[in-house]
């Protein structure tokens, strides 16, 4: 089942065209990783799917929802089965993590028990810790418990690693897999470590000069001769 | 949902040290301490210092609590990046503003009522009703006006720091400015200037005479409130165009 369609959609900052026309589709269930060189207009192509910005041209359809269209009120509604983890992840800083996640529960009107949540995550010893004052791994695994509240369908991660030591990263992908495979939700995400993308990802999209030059399985561009996504990337971009 | 949100709006509020002692400790303390040295002395309109200066000073804490806690938080939330973060969770938007609103009238309601009670017991106010009903009505009026002016001025900013520079600056201007350290009659003539352009120290003049059951429909106070007025038009239009250039 197509959870997201894009078709032709392009973007402009002034007269700096980001994006030229890229074509996406993700099937439930799928990880799908995105990849280009730094202002090659990755977040940019995931914050008009996690619908926060507009686009000039295209069309994007996300859980059957033309999103250009959509009324508030069931725009609203689309964000329910919506989840993110932004790069850098910021939150009240004020609040501590246990206060967090209840506000966030509030927001997504989640049956999900709090306490379960926090002994998923190994949370109880942050629970009374001032989300500011966390390490950045730990805010990128509160950050990922509060996606994960609202039960999402569809889960987006702009970076969720960038500056994470090895085992926080192995930590956070552990939750990630853990929840495409226990859910079948979607998973989209950017990441520059291709590592990442050859071992999680059934499918990479790599945006160069504005569009989508390759859309393609793991497996196949593999399969195609390249030693590793890293070798097919460093060979498909140039500096 | 909005109760659930204004809980947590004041219990970061009260977390935030800077913001409970510059807005809700210093002006009544600067209040009582003032009043020790010109206690004795009569004001415009033949008013007692507390007449004066109670008013005065529930709206400089209105102030404070408005352009720190509502205008200043805005764009720290903006230029952070939470805004952006609770803009992708399904609360809608009308629910945060109305919390934020909700939260600054708790606050200055209780800068309101701290101030006039030190007025009672320190100085000797006089309580009266009618005139708290009257006064606390148009207090509400110019919370929703500070409100407006505060939205419009912080849209401009998407850096934290000119902000909070230009937050402190501001305070200091409209202290000075706004007729709460000693009466603007009596200052230099360029401050009297820059006091006319000053919409709190026309909000000052319509309180206190308000507060005082003075108050009247003559030139200085047309002037008065068309300059409000016009500040209030200007800041509803800059409103819609930073609300339309975000979406």
């Amino acid at each position: 089942m197509a959870i997201i369609d894009v078709r032709n959609l392009q973007k402009s900052y002034g007269n700096n065209q980001v994006l030229k026309g890229v074509n996406f589709q993700a099937q439930e269930g799928e990880v799908i990783g995105v990849i280009g060189k730094n202002g090659a207009g990755k977040s940019t192509f995931l914050e008009i799917l996690m619908t926060i910005k507009s686009y000039d041209i295209g069309t994007v359809i996300v859980f059957d929802e033309d999103i250009k269209s959509i009324p508030t009120n069931r725009l609203e509604q689309l964000r329910q089965n919506i989840s993110v983890v932004l790069q850098p992840t910021q939150f009240y800083k004020t609040l501590k993590v246990g206060e967090l996640l209840k506000l966030f529960k509030a927001y997504y009107q989640s049956p999900v028990d709090i306490e379960k949540i926090i002994a998923d995550f190994k949370l109880e010893a942050h629970r009374k810790k001032y989300f500011d004052k966390l390490s950045g791994g730990w805010k990128q695994i509160v950050s990922l418990a509060i996606a994960f509240l609202s039960e999402p369908k569809l889960l987006i991660l702009d970076e969720p690693t960038t500056g994470l030591d090895p085992h926080m990263r192995n930590l956070l992908w552990s939750y990630i897999k853990n929840y495409n495979d226990k859910t079948g939700g979607t998973v989209i995400l950017t990441t520059h470590n291709m590592d990442e993308i050859e071992l999680y990802c059934d499918k990479v999209m790599l945006i160069n000069n504005g569009v989508n030059e390759v859309f393609e399985t793991t497996e196949n561009i593999l399969a195609s001769g390249y030693k590793s996504i890293n070798a097919f990337y460093l060979q498909s971009v140039s500096i | 949902m909005l109760t659930t949100q204004l809980k947590y709006d004041l219990l970061m509020f009260s977390r935030e040290l800077f913001y409970l002692i510059f807005i809700l400790v210093v002006p009544p303390a600067t209040y009582i301490f003032m009043g020790q040295l010109y206690g004795d002395f009569t004001y415009a309109g033949n008013l007692t210092y507390a007449q004066t200066y109670t008013p005065s000073f529930i709206l400089l804490i209105t102030f404070g609590v408005v352009f720190f806690s509502f205008g200043f938080e805005q764009v720290m939330h903006r230029t952070t990046g939470v805004e952006k973060r609770i803009s992708l969770s399904p609360v809608p938007k009308k629910v945060l503003l109305l919390s934020s609103i909700l939260k600054s009238i708790i606050l200055t309601s209780f800068g309101f009522f701290i101030v006039y009670l030190i007025g009672i017991i320190v100085y000797n106010l006089s309580f009266n009703l009618l005139s708290l009903i009257s006064s606390y009505g148009f207090f509400i009026l110019l919370n929703a006006l500070l409100l407006t002016i505060s939205s419009a001025i912080y849209s401009f900013f998407s850096n934290m720091n000119s902000a909070l520079v230009f937050s402190i600056i501001i305070f200091q201007v409209v202290m000075i400015t706004g007729g709460f350290a000693i009466p603007v009659e009596m200052m230099p003539k360029f401050v009297t200037v820059i006091a006319e352009v000053n919409p709190i120290y026309h909000m000052n003049k319509l309180f206190i005479a308000i507060w005082n059951e003075q108050f009247q429909l003559d030139k200085s106070t047309f002037i008065s409130i068309g300059y409000i007025v016009a500040l209030i038009i200007i800041a509803l239009v800059i409103i819609r165009f930073s609300t339309k250039r975000r979406n």
